[in-house]
């Protein structure tokens, strides 16, 4: 593997996600960071020119650049089965949780930035409640999991599904909601922060 | 069924998700509380200050059989007392900084602490069934409300469903604040895991009809 890097913003949880993969690997990337607050980087020329569409993290990998977290994953993931299992069943219920992180959990990303960035406050709106039912689809899941003995979102040992929902889960205290209200997610963070190579971002609370 | 009389007996989490060396949070009518397991199984809850400078408990961590805060890394002893202070580690902490312990009880599968003047641990009808953890959840409507809803008996917060024709069922509820709480739920010893399942989704359902009587409704993927 020719040499990877990142482009990286310390605070933005997508890219947590790759850093935490890469680290979770055991895989060094240069990392190039991006000053998305107050900077506004994203947006500019210079990066358009890597990410047209002004999305983080970019990751080359073999003289390709990756734009967004779940194809990042992806592209580090593939031939580690461990990680993107190759049987069928499994392999597509790791497709439906990546889409899951890319699609409606990012509810709970926007009500994280709102809160910390904009001022938005504890109180109840639909932006809100979108962002409670996303992480209560994964608490539930979770909760069914197990009651069979698992663990982990698919199967018997993590995946790229963990690691791409693992970020939601871990912050949502930023934005007010408590892990008391969510035992099976409490739990699964527990497991995930004891993986080897584990490693947080602020915001994550590092025990030492 | 005769739980008679909670008194200041209140259900905070289900045994099985307190693990041994960890610390969580639980808020009863408004009161937060740290609750933890220390390295030999005992459960403690505390308010969830930190005698320091205030700052919660429950996002600490155990060490050495202590809880520690995350803020200064004070670490408080089963008893409450301060034992350790990274900041001086040669002193010992006077013992008149300590934190606040509850009157705590383990029973039925579940951590109760007593809030107000506690009698005896409610559950005589509870102790005759092994209880199977199913699982514990928030729910966003009154905490009576609820209750009514499953059939509990008047004015109990835990109680033995027997309107399950598939076996018996321990219903807890923790009354959070006014309008929200969590309901925990285990499963009349033996029982297959398709059933556990059922009891599961059976909660789920509880969740989703109570917050529609209360006028919320969690609809994910409703905001672009
Ligand atoms: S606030 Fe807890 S140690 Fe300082």
């Amino acid at each position: 593997m020719s040499e990877l890097v990142l482009h990286d913003d310390e605070l933005d949880e997508d890219c947590y996600r790759v850093r935490l993969f890469l680290s979770l690997l055991g895989l060094q990337a240069r990392r190039v960071a991006v000053d998305v607050v107050p900077g506004g980087q994203q947006d500019g020329p210079a990066f358009r020119v890597i990410s047209p569409a002004g999305m983080l993290p970019v990751l080359h990998i073999d003289g390709q650049a990756v734009c967004g977290a779940e194809a990042a994953l992806l592209a580090l993931a593939h031939g580690r089965p461990a990680w993107l299992p190759e049987g069928r069943a499994e392999f597509a219920q790791v497709a439906h949780w990546l889409q899951f992180a890319g699609g409606p959990l990012r509810a709970a990303a926007r009500m994280r930035r709102a809160c910390l960035f904009e001022g938005a406050g504890d109180a109840q709106s639909d932006r809100r409640r979108a962002a409670v039912a996303a992480l209560r689809i994964v608490e539930d899941h979770l909760a069914h999991r197990r009651l069979e003995g698992g663990c982990w979102v698919v199967g018997e040992g993590p995946t790229v599904g963990d690691i791409a929902l693992f970020p939601a889960a871990a912050l949502c205290r930023d934005w007010g909601e408590e892990h008391a209200a969510y035992p099976a997610l409490r739990r699964w963070v527990r497991a995930v922060r004891a993986l080897p190579g584990f490693v947080t971002m602020p915001g994550i609370p590092d025990y030492g | 069924m005769g739980m008679s009389r909670d008194g200041g007996w209140y259900p905070l989490v289900l045994s099985a998700d307190l693990e041994p060396c960890t610390v969580v949070g639980s808020v009863v009518h408004g009161r937060e509380l740290a609750v933890w397991r220390d390295g030999q199984g005992q459960a403690h809850v505390w308010d969830d200050r930190c005698p320091h400078r205030g700052m919660r408990l429950s996002l600490g961590f155990v060490r050495e059989g202590a809880l520690a805060c995350l803020y200064h890394g004070w670490r408080f002893g089963a008893d409450g007392r301060c034992v350790h202070i990274p900041a001086h580690p040669d002193l010992s902490p006077p013992g008149t900084i300590r934190a606040a312990p509850l009157r705590v009880a383990e029973g039925h599968g579940l951590v109760w602490a007593s809030v107000q003047d506690a009698g005896p641990l409610p559950g005589d009808e509870a102790a005759k069934e092994t209880w199977l953890p199913v699982r514990s959840l928030r729910i966003e409507a009154p905490w009576d409300d609820v209750a009514r809803a499953i059939g509990m008996p008047d004015g109990h917060r835990a109680g033995v469903l027997d309107r399950d024709v598939e076996g018996r069922v321990l219903a807890a509820l923790l009354p959070v604040g006014a309008g929200a709480c969590m309901l925990h739920v285990q499963a009349a010893a033996p029982a297959e895991v398709e059933r556990l399942h059922d009891l599961a989704d059976w909660a789920q359902d509880v969740r989703a009809r109570a917050e529609e009587r209360a006028g919320q409704v969690f609809l994910a993927g409703s905001v672009a």
